[in-house]
């Protein structure tokens, strides 16, 4: 992953509200200590909290950042700056244009990590529907985040903790199955964990 | 004709790569030219940064100008053997990229990948299979296009063939990602190596690629069959290792996944890879977790369901559905994943894949007849093994009675493991439909998958003996199938030939493959431009010089070779006018390094002629040498390389002029360092005006060269103990550097310790006595580290304890510099001092010494000291170096045994406490004031030390006349007298006071006087002292006298007669109102002399009185009046204490007296010591006079009854009395 060679890098695929927050603020943290990260979404859809748990604020993944940022603010500036959705937005729009989507992208990863099962499915369905190529590894690691303040936070903790077990590995592939084991046992959670090509 | 030249002489003669080289960049000069800019920039800079200039090359040489490939591909191929992982990755990827280019490049590339294949970094290997996974397909197609292989081709294809099976093979390597690896290669392989079918299911992108039924059968080289069977053991090794119990999950997926691939891509092995999801599912490895599990299962559906979705699972369609139900998929999911099946089901069950593979060939209008016989019996051995389940199953069926089932279930409790596996756990799924007969059918199903994975079942036997049958079918088909006689006999004659062409000319074309890689290994250094030359072996097989002298007999030939190689060695200033000086070079040493003995003798004189003019073809002779050494792997021998680099080494050694680091270029560039080469070396560093370019370039040696640089390091290591000093001290700053590296530290400190060790263990064999400088020998190096690394100091302390008197001296007057270079804050250093192995308590006082020489003790190393001396060493002589840093009743209690050590050592405790060694300011640190000090000695316990140390210890005090002035002395006597019980010493004190200060007389006169109302006569020694300190300050004493009780000063006439008279004289020149104011007894006692000598009848008055004090507890009785009596006045000043002017008159004329300081002193010293033997020469001279005073002082003061019955006895009991009152 990360450990920067070639094409190596990690991309987080996420798209659910509070653990795309935790994966933010990890990628952020990751990208700091010398991760090269990547963040994306899989859904059809970039879903904002809206007003109401039912009504969120729902994007195609062609709006641009800017966009929403000016939707919200026209919307309800007051609210979406308590809540903190303008900073994300204003901060996330200066890193790049617009959200991504995992299926539309074509760069090669060593490592992706998911945040819900949901998520890992579709993460594999996309990548076993690819016509295989260069038969480089890629793997998929889901780590389940419940969709709350806490969790998001401990979650983003233990997967920038994984992140950076796996970095000090001399030799990931080998050393991926062990790390996992304890990293499950320590944070009693179960990790989904397999390997697909590209 | 470049073209030509390139393409068809890409490996020809000498001359036409020159011609072509030549041309080629004047063609083109500005790619070529840019390209060789940046190789010369990627050999010099950082990884990253070559990463990406490499990547530009490859950019050029790849897809800008691929005529340019050729002629770079030895720089870039150099750089396999990169330090940097990622270079050689990128290598690999170059690989591939050139090879795709131009497949002509895999005859010379694919040792290359071979070697990679080899590479110590599991990252490296990954890529180099990853490559070999597209090359193989490369190689393949590129062979069938050619119809007429050559020699090179077929051992390349021959290579290609071994790399695979060394892959294959690496499914077994210990490495869990290159298993993944090597799983996805075999997955690959099994693809290409089997018939591509209508029904397959190929990615667009792979469209193109070959597979085994675009083989032509009738291929020169290639073979078909061998092929096809390597196929299906590939499957085989691949479906073995599946159902490894071991296997972990990772693989596992991966496998999982290259079999859904191959079902879909190769519909010919549905059934296996349907049995073999089945035999997983029922048997997930134990050693799976929990999560793993999950992730297993999830994986096997999503798989399943691809599978499923392919048009040919029809036939499986029932066992992929129990799965997916079994891993939770519900039937309505399971029915939407099943492709609407109703024709293309009714096609494939009647049309067996023999049928459907026909069609196929038909349609790819490929040879008709041969893919049957191939393939005819893959469905049928397919279809045995499908069957050994079912007929297990159909065995099972009928016997899965309740009876049996509930007999097997409470049989099998028996066997259940303690703790449910999680494998289990993550299975099981509440039997639904319990009894009825789809169940019973899918446990008979899963049974029979059981047993026959077990090697159990009828089914299986069925099958086994059914396949038997085939084979020999298949066998009998084969021959009886070749319909065709004659292309059976045109194949074997081929390949007849073939294998007379291997055995006629083995050197001919495995030499190249197997020179290829090590002659590019040669190439570390692309710089030089004259050593890249590419394809030097190519052509020198090319230049068969041989060939063109054969007529020639031996001696012709070595005559005619030797002439022409004079001719081009003479040809020097020519050529080099010309600009082709670089050629001759290249000739040169590649003519010189064919030839034995005499040429290259000749050749390396010349070059030692003018090595500086020369170097240029120097190195070419030397790489040339490697290279061949190289191509005669791995029988070769350096010895011709060797020669040659010590030739030129030892050359350059013994020239003395060398500045211009030829030599160290030489090392430096050398592919290897042999023995002889480091000797010649070895010699360059032992010479005193080359050392340090010596050393430097051994030190480049053992940071560029890891994989000896011990070795090398060892000389440099051995060098530190070097006689010459210069040697040493240069080699120890080399070591120093070195040892900030983590890598060499170990091997440096190893060194260093086992030269230290010499001293102990060496010992036995060592027939010389150790000198200092031996001693110093086995220690440079150690000492020049211990500031460097401070836990070594723990090491010298083991190696002291062992070691002989002799060596231990040595070892503390040579651990000065360094142990001051760590200071007293190393925390080692204060650990060792902590831990004081026995027998190094000598070693940690000489630290402490030196380490408190010159600054005051730290409190850290204080507290260590102290401990150490209270906890496990009570040696007081630890605490003398720190004796400054100690409390001030601590240095107190440690007085008694201080001051009883050797007087040097004695004086030097003094010092530091009195701070007259340390330099200025830092005897402020000292916890003890002088006048302290001097206090405390006067109040040692006389039973922890003998008075004669005391005095020694109080003399060493009044010696410092800087330091106890007249103040000090004047505050110590004040506070003696102070105390009760008096301090036996106190009048020695003062007396020695006084006569070092003889204008305290009336501060001493105030002492007195106090003392009397102590009543000092309870104390016989301070009373003697008294007596006689009023007999030496006579006039002014006499007023002191007045004061005394009537006895005592009686008991003082008894002791000096001569003072009444001048006592009365001054007694009668008072005025008459002062006289009225002396007392009748004291004056009786005056006058009572002149009239009746005898004292007696007073002193008796008294007596009682005194031997009842003595009797009595003394301190109560005389401590109560003390505090009473000295309502104090504020201390005079000794100045303001001057007596009146006709006092000091008198004084004047007894001066004399007075200024013989050591008299009273000696006598005190001969008194309190009981004629002891070390009495000075003064002693003598005053003998006479305290021969007198003693006996009646003695006598008068302490028991006058008893005086005249044992005077003797008494003499000899003073000290013991003294001593107890002095403990009050």
């Amino acid at each position: 992953m990360i450990i920067n060679s070639d094409a190596r890098a990690c991309s987080w695929t996420d798209a659910r509200s509070r653990s795309a927050a935790a994966a933010r603020g990890c990628s952020r943290s990751l990208g700091k200590r010398g991760f090269d990260v990547r963040s994306f979404g899989t859904g059809t859809h970039v879903k904002l909290p809206g007003p109401a748990p039912d009504k969120p604020n729902i994007y195609d993944f062609k709006t641009t950042y800017e966009q929403m940022y000016n939707d919200l603010v026209r919307k309800d500036k007051e609210l979406y700056t308590q809540n903190g959705i303008l900073h994300m937005l204003d901060r996330n729009k200066r890193i790049k244009t617009r959200p991504e989507r995992f299926q539309s992208c074509k760069e090669q990863f060593d490592l992706v990590i998911t945040c819900e099962e949901r998520v890992y499915d579709q993460v594999l369905e996309d990548l076993n529907s690819r016509e295989q190529e260069s038969l480089q590894p890629v793997h998929v690691i889901n780590v389940d985040i419940q969709d709350n303040h806490e969790e998001a936070t401990l979650g983003a903790f233990l997967i920038c903790e994984l992140c950076q077990c796996i970095q000090h590995t001399d030799d990931m592939e080998n050393e991926m199955d062990e790390l996992l084991q304890e990293f499950e046992e320590k944070s009693q959670r179960p990790f989904l964990h397999t390997v697909c090509f590209y | 004709m470049m073209a030509s030249g390139v393409g068809e002489q890409a490996h020809g003669s000498v001359a036409s790569q020159f011609y072509s080289n030549e041309e080629e960049t004047a063609f083109d000069m500005t790619t070529s030219e840019k390209v060789v800019e940046l190789l010369n920039q990627a050999a010099l800079i950082s990884t990253e940064e070559k990463l990406i200039v490499l990547k530009q090359v490859q950019e050029l040489i790849i897809n800008k100008d691929p005529s340019l490939l050729d002629n770079f591909l030895d720089e870039i191929i150099a750089f396999q053997t990169d330090k940097s992982i990622e270079v050689r990755k990128f290598v690999i990827g170059f690989i591939e990229e050139a090879c795709k280019r131009d497949n002509e490049l895999l005859l010379r590339l694919i040792a290359n990948l071979n070697m990679l294949m080899r590479d110590e970094s599991v990252n490296v290997v990954k890529k180099a299979i990853l490559t070999l996974t597209q090359l193989y397909k490369v190689a393949l197609q590129w062979l069938v296009r050619i119809k007429s292989v050559s020699d090179m081709q077929e051992a390349c294809w021959d290579m290609m063939t071994q790399i695979k099976e060394d892959v294959l093979a690496l499914l077994d390597s210990d490495n869990d990602g290159v298993r993944t690896h090597a799983i996805k290669f075999t997955e690959s392989l099994i693809i290409t190596l089997s018939p591509r079918t209508p029904d397959s299911d190929t990615p667009k992108k792979q469209e193109g690629d070959i597979s085994l039924d675009k083989i032509p059968k009738d291929h020169t080289y290639i073979r078909y069959d061998t092929l096809c069977e390597e196929g299906k053991s590939a499957l085989e090794q691949l479906l073995k290792f599946m159902v490894h119990p071991a296997i972990s999950s990772i693989n596992l997926t991966t496998a999982l996944g290259s079999l859904a691939t191959l079902a879909r891509q190769r519909p010919m092995f549905m059934s296996e890879v349907v049995q073999a999801y089945e035999t997983l599912h029922a048997n997930l490895p134990p050693t799976l977790a929990k999560s793993q599990v999950s992730s297993v299962r999830k994986n096997l559906k999503l798989h399943l369901v691809s599978v499923l979705k392919h048009p040919s699972s029809v036939d499986f369609q029932g066992q992929i559905s129990t799965l997916l139900l079994d891993l939770g998929m519900s039937q309505s999911e399971i029915t939407r994943c099943t492709p609407a099946t109703v024709q293309p089901r009714k096609r494939l069950h009647h049309e067996p894949y023999v049928e459907g593979k026909r069609i196929k060939m038909a349609e790819d209008d490929e040879d008709k007849e041969e893919p049957a016989p191939v393939v005819t019996p893959k469905p049928s051995s397919s279809v045995g093994t499908q069957s050994a389940i079912d007929l297990t199953a159909e065995f099972l069926l009928p016997l899965l009675t309740p009876d049996n089932v509930a007999n097997l279930v409470l049989i099998s409790m028996v066997y259940l493991p303690e703790v449910m596996p999680a494998s289990f756990q993550a299975t099981y799924t509440p039997v639904e439909s319990a009894g009825t007969d789809a169940q019973i059918k899918h446990l008979a199903r899963l049974m029979a998958t059981q047993m026959t994975g077990a090697g159990l079942g009828p089914g299986l036997e069925l099958c086994k003996a059914r396949d038997e049958e085939v084979k020999e079918e298949d066998g009998g088909a084969g021959e009886s199938s070749s319909k065709d006689p004659l292309i059976i006999r045109k194949l074997s004659a081929v390949s007849l030939g073939q294998a007379i062409s291997v055995v006629g000319a083995p050197a001919a074309y495995k030499s190249p493959i197997t020179e290829e890689a090590p002659q590019i290994k040669k190439l570390p250094e692309p710089i030089l431009p004259t050593s890249q030359a590419p394809g030097a072996s190519g052509r020198k097989k090319v230049f068969k010089l041989a060939d063109v002298v054969q007529p020639f007999s031996e001696a012709q030939i070595e005559k005619l070779s030797n002439m022409a190689i004079k001719r081009i060695l003479l040809s020097e200033k020519v050529i080099a006018q010309s600009g082709m000086s670089h050629v001759r070079v290249k000739l040169l040493a590649r003519l010189v390094t064919q030839f034995e003995g005499g040429k290259k003798n000749d050749l390396l004189q010349f070059i030692l002629e003018d090595m500086r003019g020369r170097s240029e073809l120097a190195f070419s002779l030397l790489y040339h040498e490697y290279n061949e050494y190289l191509s005669q792997q791995p029988s070769g021998s350096l010895d011709s390389y060797e020669h040659c680099l010590y030739t030129l080494l030892s050359g350059l050694q013994e020239k003395p002029e060398q500045r211009d680091g030829l030599f160290t270029k030489l090392v430096l560039e050398a592919p290897v360092i042999t023995d002889s080469a480091l000797e010649v070396i070895q010699r360059y560093c032992e010479d005193e005006s080359r050392v340090y370019l010596g050393m430097s370039t051994l030190k480049e040696l053992i940071l560029k060269r890891p994989s000896r640089q011990y070795q090398y390091l060892n000389v440099l290591l051995n060098l530190s103990s070097h006689e010459k000093e210069k040697v040493r001290s240069t080699a120890l700053s080399f070591i120093k550097r070195m040892y900030e590296k983590e890598h060499l530290k170990d091997c440096i400190e190893k060194f260093a310790l086992t030269y230290m060790q010499f001293m102990v263990y060496v010992l036995i064999f060592v027939a010389s006595p150790w000198t200092e400088e031996t001693v110093r020998q086995c220690l440079y190096l150690y000492l020049s580290l211990l500031p460097l690394n401070h836990r070594l100091v723990h090491e010298l302390a083991a190696v002291y304890t062992e070691a002989i008197a002799d060596i231990k001296r040595s070892v503390l007057r040579v651990i000065e510099q360094p142990i001051r270079g760590m200071g007293m804050s190393s925390p080692d250093l204060l650990l060792l001092v902590e831990n004081c192995p026995k027998g190094a308590e000598t070693l940690v006082t000489r630290c402490l010494h030196i380490l408190t020489d010159k600054v005051p003790p730290s409190p850290e190393l204080v507290e260590r000291v102290r401990d150490l001396y209270h906890k496990r060493v009570p040696d007081v002589r630890f605490l003398i170096p720190v004796i400054n840093g100690l409390e001030k009743n601590e240095v107190i209690q440690a007085l008694p045994k201080l001051i009883k050590l050797n007087p040097i050592v004695v004086k030097e405790v003094f010092n530091r406490l009195l701070g007259t060694q340390h330099s200025e300011g830092s005897s402020s640190m000292s916890p003890l004031t002088p006048g302290e000090l001097l206090i405390a000695l006067h109040n040692i316990d006389s039973s922890k030390c003998d008075m004669k140390s005391i005095i020694k210890a109080t003399n060493l005090c009044f010696g410092e006349k800087n330091v106890y002035t007249s103040e000090v002395l004047a505050v110590v006597m004040q506070q003696l007298m102070e105390q009760t019980p008096l301090p036996i010493l106190l009048m020695r004190t003062v007396i020695q006071s006084l006569t070092m200060y003889p204008r305290l007389a009336g501060f001493v006169m105030n002492i007195l006087a106090r003392l009397i109302l102590k009543q000092v006569w309870k104390y016989p020694k301070v009373w003697e002292g008294f007596v006689k300190c009023c007999q030496r300050t006579k006039p002014q004493s006499y007023n002191v006298l007045l004061q005394l009780p009537p006895p005592q000063l009686a008991s003082v006439f008894e002791r000096c007669p001569e003072m009444r008279e001048p006592l009365l004289q001054h007694v009668h020149s008072f005025t008459p109102h002062q006289q009225a104011h002396i007392p009748a007894s004291i004056m009786a006692v005056l006058e009572a002399n002149s009239r009746k000598p005898e004292p007696e009848p007073q002193p008796e008055l008294h007596h009682p009185e005194i031997i009842e004090e003595r009797e009595v507890p003394v301190p109560k009785h005389i401590s109560m009046p003390a505090p009473v009596s000295q309502a104090e006045p504020p201390a005079p000043t000794p100045v303001e204490f001057t007596e009146p002017p006709p006092a000091q008159q008198q004084q004047i004329p007894r001066r004399e007296e007075v200024e013989e300081p050591m008299e009273p002193v000696q006598e005190l010293t001969n008194d309190f010591n009981l004629q002891q033997v070390e009495v000075t020469e003064e002693a003598s001279q005053s003998n006479s006079i305290s021969e007198k005073t003693d006996e009646p002082m003695e006598e008068s003061a302490a028991r006058p009854v008893d005086v005249a019955d044992q005077p003797k006895e008494e003499s000899e009991d003073v000290l013991p009395e003294a001593g107890e009152s002095s403990v009050d």
